[in-house]
């Protein structure tokens, strides 16, 4: 091996010393400062992943309560009021609180590093997003205080993450618990808005010398078109919200059945927000996944520029399936004809991405580190939700399983099994570089294959007391409908992965106070925030990186076999 | 031999500033935010919560704009350059070369059949299909609209175990999902074998028009029970599938006889979609390739 160093993006000597100085002397009064004021994009990130983290254990352990109530027949662990409060905020939290944060918190911290730039577009946008996503979540969670309202009803709210009208209008929903989840989703909509605003102007107007659009890292990709999804859907949500808090304080009828309005409008509302909402969350895991299958298979992706129009694809089919969550509502053949092709469609880019994933670790010199195993896990368990979704897309059968437990089971598929996988995975691969020290790779493997052995205890045997007719939302059920066993099992697999996530944990807790020392490029990768320090200094980039090729990295580290054309001298 | 990029590089690194601008630390978005929320949770607790929250977000407000005008707040952040050592791999990459056929496993298609044919094939396969399936229509139930009801029917969500009267009788609902879901299949499927024919061994047309059908009508006679009952108790899996066959050799013999294209795999996206005319690959290109 021909050993060298050359200078690469990243040099920053005496700035680095700087900058720990000043680190060290500071109390931890003025530390905590210099993170609430910061507008540096990768304090962001990670103060977004950390939010996100926190609200991944509070909604687990909600998980938990369902699983424990539903674990016995005629079980009243908690109370009836007591359960849909928990399984409302469950929900709620999962996708909005834990889900947005934490892809968001990866988008922020990694997209500058690969453009190689300094920033993003709006530095204060982007603190002013974070501030209203995470004011919002507590807002929501004040709601357990504050719910109670003027009329003594009510806590957190209890009308489900879909809230559907007329359930939510004053006469079903006393006190204030629905106008906290309404008004706490319009606030950290605010963020969510201006971090989509943010990621396309990044991608767009901040890139460095020489990265073309095709040149981008596949990652920036995705978080482009999800952001374009934010926008379009985020904005029919917030609209509905403040429809439902007109509906409520100043009478209007907007979902009122009984004086002229429509629930459905609600349903239609919400489900244009929260199909797309699926691939806003399941599209930055397909960014983790692009950077992660090629470096641990030693190839470059196959196929990039059809991985770029399938993602586009992608994003603009998504935006037309929203009613195939609408089916039992009664539309016309006509509309239930659409839904169910548009739905359908979504099959073909997908499965296109799924393909180049799998040609690009085929040849290759694959390495089962622990990113790389939930990046398989992910590949094997998207393709199962793919699977169980397309099924749910023929209207019929849909009729037969609407609200039961085969949706839960299929979402928690797509949900846990393709993004947390391809988070977790994220988060095994980019820790090195945020905090300068690996993750423990047998802490690491221990959490996957429990992660991996209670996700499908859990959710693979789901599906059946579904098809046996179990609806969603139960409280509890009676002991002769034969989903007793069942749900035990369902029960037992949601224990173990919370060991995982336990594991996780405590693995990154370890790790960032005694993990071993990472380097600037402990994987060998080629995008360009491996090219600086990990953790990489404040401004990222001393001198402005020039990208040649998809893998700036791999140009200067293959010298005789550069991406980028050969060229005389 | 260096690259491009290590020249950029270095020559950038001549030119390194000492000095690194960066946007100023600031409380302002914080404020502006906490005053947002603030101003709605008023709504839900007490009126004066959303006096202060406007009061903390005017103020917000205005301390953003005083960062950003008349010229945008930065600190600034010294800078000494240091090298970071990145090792250069002295491995040979292996590059998959083009295998000559005979060689290996890696045969990929040099001529395809144009997109165009995989449509004119499926129409003309549907067409096909649609004459079988009304002669059996006519001469057992006297009807041109039993079959197309049958299909259509599926869609039409009141329309519950209907009788043959009912299927005898035009019925405008299941006359469109009729038609759509049979153009659609027709279009897909045919796009499928204008993209799968090259690549059947020696007898496409019979691959494609005998054994892919049969497979098919195995699949639909597996599963049909379960995605719609009323057309699997109605349906004549003979007279299916003779009409899946003629599908099939209709659909394989026009694509066929459209002939093939050279694939334009080794040219650039932007030719490929027509934005840019083909020009001759450089010869360093092609020996890397």
């Amino acid at each position: 091996m021909a050993g060298g160093s050359i200078p690469v993006p990243g040099g920053l000597g005496s700035a680095a010393d700087v900058a720990a100085t000043e680190a060290d002397g500071a109390t931890w009064l003025e530390h905590l400062h210099s993170w609430v004021v910061t507008v540096d994009h990768k304090k962001l990130g990670v103060m977004y992943v950390l939010y996100a983290l926190l609200f991944l254990v509070v909604g687990g352990i909600e998980a938990l309560i369902i699983r424990i109530q539903l674990f016995f027949p005629d079980n009243h662990f908690v109370s009836a009021e007591t359960f849909n409060r928990v399984f409302t905020m469950h929900g709620t939290t999962m996708i909005f609180f834990v889900a947005m944060p934490i892809v968001f918190g990866f988008g922020n911290y990694l997209m500058p590093l690969m453009l190689g730039v300094r920033d993003m577009a709006f530095p204060r946008l982007n603190a002013f997003s974070f501030w209203m996503s995470a004011f919002g979540g507590l807002l929501l969670y004040y709601s357990f205080i504050g719910g109670v309202g003027l009329q003594g009803a009510g806590s957190a709210p209890d009308v489900g993450w879909w809230a559907y009208a007329p359930l939510t209008s004053r006469a079903f929903s006393r006190g204030h618990s629905t106008d906290y989840w309404a008004l706490a989703l319009i606030v950290s909509g605010f963020g969510s808005i201006g971090a989509a605003i943010n990621f396309i102007a990044t991608a767009f107007c901040m890139r460095c010398k020489g990265m073309t659009l095709f040149r981008m890292p596949l990652f920036v990709w995705l978080y482009v078109v999800s952001s374009g999804l934010v926008l379009v859907a985020v904005s029919p949500l917030t609209a509905a919200q403040v429809m439902l808090t007109i509906d409520r304080y100043l009478g209007g009828h907007f979902f009122d059945t009984q004086a002229g309005g429509s629930a459905v409008v609600w349903a239609h509302f919400f489900w244009i927000f929260g199909h797309p909402e699926v691939y806003v969350l399941v599209l930055p895991a397909f960014a983790i996944i692009n950077e992660v299958v090629p470096v641990f298979s030693r190839k470059a992706i196959f196929g990039y520029p059809a991985m770029v129009a399938a993602s586009v694809g992608i994003g603009f089919v998504s935006l037309g399936v929203w009613a195939h969550h609408m089916f039992t509502i009664g539309m016309t053949s006509i509309s239930n004809a659409f839904f169910v092709l548009s739905t359908m469609l979504v099959g073909i880019p997908t499965g296109i991405k799924i393909f180049n994933w799998i040609a690009t670790m085929w040849g290759g010199k694959i390495r089962y580190r622990t990113p790389m195993l939930f990046a398989v896990g992910f590949l094997v368990q998207f393709l199962i939700a793919g699977l169980t979704g397309i099924i749910l897309s023929v209207a019929p059968f849909n009729w037969q399983l609407h609200n039961s437990y085969f949706v839960i089971a299929h979402f928690h598929y797509v949900i846990v099994g393709a993004i947390l996988f391809a988070i977790f995975s994220g988060i095994y691969y980019w820790f090195p570089k945020v905090t300068g020290r690996m993750l423990d790779e047998r802490l690491g493997k221990w959490n996957f294959w429990l992660f991996v052995i209670g996700f499908h205890v859990c959710f693979d045997v789901m599906h059946i007391p579904g098809v046996l007719g179990m609806p969603r939302s139960i409280y509890t059920y009676e002991a002769d409908r034969g989903w007793t066993g069942l749900n035990q099992i369902v029960s037992v697999g949601a224990i173990i992965q919370g060991i995982a996530i336990a594991i996780l944990v405590y693995n990154m807790i370890h790790s960032a106070l005694k993990g071993q020392e990472a380097g600037p490029d402990p994987w060998d990768a080629w995008t360009l925030e491996w090219a600086t320090n990990s953790p990489p200094p404040p401004y990222n980039f001393a001198i402005e990186p020039v990208a040649r090729s998809r893998r700036p990295l791999w140009d200067l580290k293959h010298p005789n076999d550069p991406d980028e054309p050969l060229e005389e001298g | 031999m260096s690259t491009g990029a290590q020249r950029e590089h270095s020559a950038t690194a001549s030119q390194a500033e000492n000095a690194i601008h960066l946007p100023a630390p600031t409380q302002w978005p914080l404020i502006l935010a906490v005053g947002l929320t603030l101003l709605f949770a008023g709504l839900v607790t007490n009126v004066m919560i959303s006096a202060l929250g406007v009061v903390m977000a005017v103020c917000g407000a205005v301390g953003w704009f005083r960062q950003v005008l008349p010229q945008e707040a930065h600190e600034m952040l010294p800078v000494t350059l240091e090298e970071i050592a990145i090792e250069r791999e002295g491995r040979r990459v292996t590059r998959v070369e083009h295998l000559h056929p005979v060689a290996g496993r890696a045969i990929t298609g040099i001529s395809t059949y144009p997109i165009s044919s995989g449509i004119k094939g499926g129409f003309a396969g549907g067409t096909v299909m649609i004459l079988l399936a009304e002669i059996y229509g006519v001469v057992r139930f006297h009807s041109i609209w039993y079959v197309v009801n049958l299909l259509g029917g599926a869609g039409v969500a009141g329309w519950n175990a209907p009788t043959e009267h009912d299927l005898g009788t035009f019925h405008l609902a299941a006359f469109l999902i009729a038609i759509v879901i049979h153009t659609a299949s027709s279009f897909l499927v045919g796009l499928l074998y204008g993209a799968l024919l090259p690549i059947l061994p020696r007898h496409p047309i019979v691959l494609g028009g005998l054994i892919a059908p049969a497979l098919w009508t195995g699949l639909l006679h597996s599963t049909l029970g379960l995605l719609n009952p009323y057309f699997d108790d109605h349906i004549n899996w003979y007279w299916f599938a003779l009409s899946q066959v003629g599908y099939g050799l209709v659909a394989g013999w026009v694509v066929a006889r459209e002939g093939r294209l050279k694939s334009l795999r080794d040219v650039p996206l932007s030719v490929r979609l027509g934005v840019e005319t083909a020009e001759p690959l450089k010869h360093d290109d092609e020996g890397r390739r």
